[in-house]
This record gives structure tokens, C-alpha cells and sequence, in this order.
């Protein structure tokens, strides 16, 4: 690091970069590749972009991970927390590619579709990767505006452009508050590094006070926006629902763990002077999110609306791990993202595979007696469900057990109270459609998509879910280790 | 002589401004997308002021950034409100009414 005369980073420091710099270019060469393939071929486009994420994976894994890499003048760094998230986001990413594998196949240019989850995914790993509001806010709007082009993808489904519409709209608008907020954190500090804020905010004059918690106020409303927790989720329901199905998969995992890697890093590392005030304001958060989360969820009959809500409800708990503040309560909030990427694929892919006559199976009375049809896909669904609904042994109930123990080990006992009280709550709407699966009369017949990839995602999925629940150790310590440095 | 104070008043009405447009607003989505606009300019007042006042580039140079994205930004949101108005023919925000639960 020292003598620096150049003027620009050395190349080797760009080798952390590297998993970005080669999913740029990939997925660049793609879009231009994408041009030259037969309408019939396009299917080949989604294996690229599977092995383009296989290379990303490969360059991710073979960078030394134990501490923190940091290039560009200290404005990108590349530590555990950030290569877990990564690691995760592109897990993601494969998933909802191999859902879109049947599902979009009849769409016009479902070339670009692809690209577009591959910039996406760029767009979250330089999110996870910032060290600053520059980089965070370039990454945020890369992933948010690829995904609003990919949820208003269905272009003559009034519903899904609709959905693409409203949450333009309102991300517009959280980033628009985002901005407002990080405004008066510079006017007050000078600086946009996290680290830097930090450092500023623990001396600040009694003058600056007011401007500092605006600021805070504002980033975490426009934060919380993306991860939607209420009373920044009423775009969640609409989206999800008017969403092409393997999008709504995608949005409703990749961009949660970014949101929540993000929502760590600037929490602990900009705003630790502020903490007192800022675990008041997210403990309101958390409990107006599991309260609406959970409750909405049962009103609902379709079960895209229904999972849209429990979203809703699992970012509540997951709060409880950055109400914590400590190691164990960040390890939490990563155990739940890791279990619920697993829980929540599983359960998108099932609704993916009851696709009938260019109309998804997405009404809970279409799970009417799918156990007699597809045995098969009611087991699976069942054991999802009854993860999600945090079921003990299954990887669910290791999810809320770790962020419900850090609450209480950092002295939040009422909120884990509440929380576990509104957990038995969605228990109900889980066991629902457990209930129309097992002991209803089909209504409807149903055209599977029969596709051994998509089938392979689902017994994937579940029997992730089963020897998470089973073995939740290996989880628990991956993600202890990846927020050591906290 | 115009002080920090007064720029930040002017930012904080033109940021209420389009808050309370994009609520309040019934009629078209244009609308909206001026609305979204305007708390974008807001923000870059703020910044431009808060980097005068304190000497400092780094706001001015983050002002680049954010008119680069909100140009992006709209481009995306006009290009999806063309998809929508092919299916409704109708952009009045109450009409966006085919998802409910």
C-alpha cells in the first residue's frame, strides 16, 4: 500500500473485484449473444447465465475469504460478511433462473430476461460490497431498476405490468428518501464512508443533533422500504402477486439479503452512536411488520398474496436480530436469510410447477386436494410450509430460534414474547393450506409442468429444508464466522 | 445574503411537494413520475448546499451520480408505463385497480 504514485488502484487489487468484473462481462457478452439465437434456442441463454453465476461462484470462492480485502481506496471491501451474502444472492439467482426455465420459455425476448437477473445480481453484490453511500446507492438502484423491468416482464399481462408500475412507483420513492436522509448525514459529517459517519457521529455538536437523527430516520425508512418492513410494505402484496412467479421468487429472496446486508452494515458501522435511538424506532418497525405480516396473511386467497405477507412477517423477525445489535443477533438475521432463501424457493417452485393453461395455480383453492394428484408435490409443499411456519426439526424453527435467543440475550425479552405470539398466529394460515392439500376434494384439474430441472429445484429445496432442520450446526457456524468482524 | 438555512427550506418544501404529490395525486402517472423527479432535485439542492457550506466536492460529485440514475430511472418507469398503458389504454392511477386481495 505505500508509495503510491500511480494514480490509479493496482491491478492486483482489482482481483477482489473479480467475481464483479468477470458477471459484468459475462452478462454483457450475453445480451450481445442473445441476439444471434433462434427464437426456439433460447433456452441456451438460461444455461449461460446459469454457468455465467457457476464463474462468479468459482472467482467468489477462490479469493482468500478470511479478512477484510478492501480496493478502490477503501471504497469496496471483500470480507466474510460480504462473500457469505454473495454467496447466497448467487444461490438465489440459479434458483429463480431454473424456475424461469419453462415458466417464461413463450415470452418475447426471454433472452433479455436472463441478463437482466444476472445485472441484478451485480447490482446486489456491489450492495454487499460497499463500504460507503456512493457505492451502496449505484448498487441499490442497479438491482432495483433490473428488477423492475423483470416484474413488469409479461408485457400483455395487464397484472404483471401493473405490479411493475407500483413498485416503481414507491422504490422511486424509498430511494428518493434514502437520498434526503444520507443528505443531512453529509451536510452534518462531510463524509460518505460508513466507517467515516461513524466516527463523526460519536462527536457531534448538540446543534447537528436534529439534522443527524432526520438523516437516520429517512435512511432507515428508505431501507426499510426495500426489505419491506410495514408501514413500508403495501407495495409487497401487489408486487408479488402481479410478478411473473419465478420473479416474485427471486425478489422475495435476492434482494432481502442485500437489503439486510446493507441494513447491518450501515446500522453498525455509520450509526453506532446512535443506537439507543435507532433500536427504539426499528423495535416500532418490528413489531407493526409481524403484527401486519402475520395477521393480513390469513385474509388472504391467493397464495401468492398469502406469501407476499409472510414475507412481510419473516423480515418482522429477522429485525429482531438487528434490534440485537450484537454478533449473535446479525449471525440470526443471516441463519433466517440463509433458511428462508431454501424455504421460500421451494415453496415459489411448487407454485411455479401448478402452472395451468397460461394461468398459474395461485388461488389457495388450486392446493385443493393435491395430495391425491401429486403426492409428491404435497409432501414437499407441506414440509415447506410447516418450516415456515416454524415447525421444531425443520429448518424454520432453527431460523426463529436464532434470532428469538439473540433478542433475548440483549435484553428484548416482550419483543421475543410478541414475536413468538404472532409466530403461533401464521401458524394458522401455513396449516391452511396444509389442511386444503390433505383433507379437500380437488376442484380444478391441473397441467403440471412436467420439467425434471424445475422438479429437481423442488427436492433440492426440501430436503434442504429437512437436514437444516436436522443439523442446523454447520448453518449457525458459516454464519457466526461471516459477521465476526462486528 | 442567502444563508445554508435557505437552501435547505427550499429543499425541504420541494421534497414535501413531491411526497404529497405522489399521495395525493389521483389523476395520471405523469404526474407521479414529475413528483419522483422533484424529491430527486430536493436531494441535489441539499447536496449541492451542504458541499458549498462545507467545502467539500464529495456532495457536488454525488449529484452527478444521482441525475445519472434519475435519468435511468425514468427511462425505466416511462418504458413500463408504455407496457401498461398497451394493455388498460388508461394511465389514471385510479384505474390501477386489478390487484387486490
Amino acid at each position: 500500500m505505500a508509495n503510491i504514485t500511480f494514480p490509479f488502484p493496482y491491478p492486483e487489487h482489482l482481483g477482489i473485484m473479480l467475481p464483479e468484473i468477470l458477471l459484468a462481462v459475462l452478462a454483457m457478452a450475453l445480451l450481445l449473444w442473445d441476439l444471434f439465437v433462434p427464437k426456439e434456442k433460447k433456452g441456451m441463454i438460461a444455461w449461460a447465465a446459469v454457468a455465467s453465476c457457476v464463474v462468479t461462484l468459482i472467482a467468489l470462492l477462490q479469493l482468500p475469504a478470511g479478512d477484510s480485502l478492501h480496493t478502490f481506496y477503501g471504497y469496496f471491501v471483500l470480507d466474510p460478511f460480504a462473500a457469505y451474502a454473495k454467496v447466497l444472492m448467487i444461490a438465489a439467482t440459479v434458483l429463480a433462473i431454473f424456475l424461469s426455465l419453462d415458466f417464461m420459455k413463450d415470452e418475447q425476448n426471454v433472452g433479455e430476461y436472463y441478463c437482466l437477473m444476472l445485472f441484478a445480481l451485480l447490482g446486489m453484490m456491489f450492495m454487499v460490497s460497499a463500504t460507503n453511500f456512493v457505492v451502496m446507492y449505484l448498487g441499490l438502484e442497479l438491482m432495483a431498476l433490473c428488477v423492475y423491468v423483470l416484474v413488469a416482464y409479461q408485457r400483455d399481462v395487464l397484472r404483471s405490468s401493473e405490479a411493475g408500475l407500483k413498485y416503481f412507483i414507491l422504490g422511486a420513492l424509498s430511494s428518493g428518501m434514502l437520498l434526503y436522509g444520507l443528505s443531512f448525514i453529509y451536510g452534518v459529517t462531510t463524509d460518505f464512508m460508513f466507517a467515516g459517519i461513524g466516527e463523526a457521529l460519536r462527536h457531534v455538536e448538540d446543534g447537528s443533533r436534529l439534522a443527524v437523527l432526520l438523516g437516520m430516520l429517512f435512511i432507515i425508512a428508505g431501507l426499510a422500504f426495500k426489505v419491506s418492513v410495514a408501514p413500508f410494505h403495501m407495495w409487497t402484496p401487489d408486487t408479488y402477486e402481479g410478478a411473473p412467479t419465478p420473479v416474485t421468487a427471486f425478489m422475495s429472496v435476492a434482494p432481502k439479503v442485500a437489503g439486510f446486508v446493507v441494513f447491518i452494515r450501515v446500522l453498525a458501522d455509520a450509526f453506532p452512536a446512535l443506537q439507543t435511538e435507532y433500536t427504539t424506532v426499528l423495535s416500532v418497525l418490528a413489531v407493526l411488520t409481524i403484527g401486519i405480516g402475520n395477521v393480513a396473511a390469513i385474509a388472504q386467497r391467493n397464495i401468492k398474496r398469502m406469501l407476499a405477507y409472510s414475507t412481510i412477517g419473516h423480515v418482522g423477525f429477522m429485525l429482531l436480530g438487528l434490534i440485537a445489535a450484537t454478533q449473535e443477533g446479525y449471525s440470526g438475521a443471516m441463519v433466517y436469510l440463509t433458511i428462508y432463501l431454501f424455504m421460500n424457493m421451494g415453496a415459489f417452485a411448487i407454485i411455479v410447477l401448478m402452472r395451468r393453461d397460461g394461468i398459474q395455480g395461485e388461488l389457495l383453492d388450486d392446493f385443493a386436494g393435491l395430495a391425491r394428484v401429486r403426492p409428491g408435490y404435497a409432501l414437499a409443499m407441506g414440509l415447506l410450509l410447516f418450516s415456515l411456519a416454524g415447525i421444531p426439526f425443520l429448518a424454520g424453527f432453527w431460523a426463529k430460534f436464532a434470532v428469538f435467543a439473540a433478542a433475548i440475550h440483549s435484553g428484548h425479552i416482550w419483543l421475543a414474547v410478541y414475536a413468538i405470539v404472532f409466530s403461533v398466529v401464521g401458524c394458522f394460515y401455513y396449516l391452511r393450506v396444509v389442511k386444503y392439500m390433505y383433507f379437500d376434494k380437488e376442484r380444478v384439474a391441473f397441467n403440471f409442468i412436467e420439467n425434471p430441472v424445475m422438479q429437481a429445484t423442488v427436492v433440492v429445496t426440501s430436503l434442504a429444508v429437512v437436514i437444516f432442520g436436522l443439523y442446523p450446526k454447520p448453518v449457525m457456524a458459516m454464519c457466526s464466522a461471516a459477521v465476526s468482524m462486528f | 445574503m442567502i444563508g445554508l438555512s435557505d437552501y435547505l427550506v427550499v429543499a425541504a418544501c420541494l421534497f414535501s411537494l413531491g411526497v404529497v404529490g405522489l399521495f395525493l395525486n389521483r389523476k395520471n402517472v405523469i404526474t407521479i413520475l414529475m413528483c419522483v423527479e422533484l424529491i430527486l432535485l430536493a436531494v441535489n439542492i441539499n447536496f449541492v448546499a451542504f458541499s458549498h457550506y462545507m467545502q467539500d466536492l464529495g456532495g457536488q460529485i454525488f449529484v452527478f451520480f444521482v441525475l445519472t440514475i434519475a435519468a435511468s430511472e425514468v427511462a425505466v418507469g416511462l418504458a413500463i408505463l408504455v407496457a401498461y398503458y398497451r394493455t388498460r389504454r388508461s394511465i389514471e392511477v385510479e384505474d390501477m385497480n386489478s390487484l387486490q386481495g
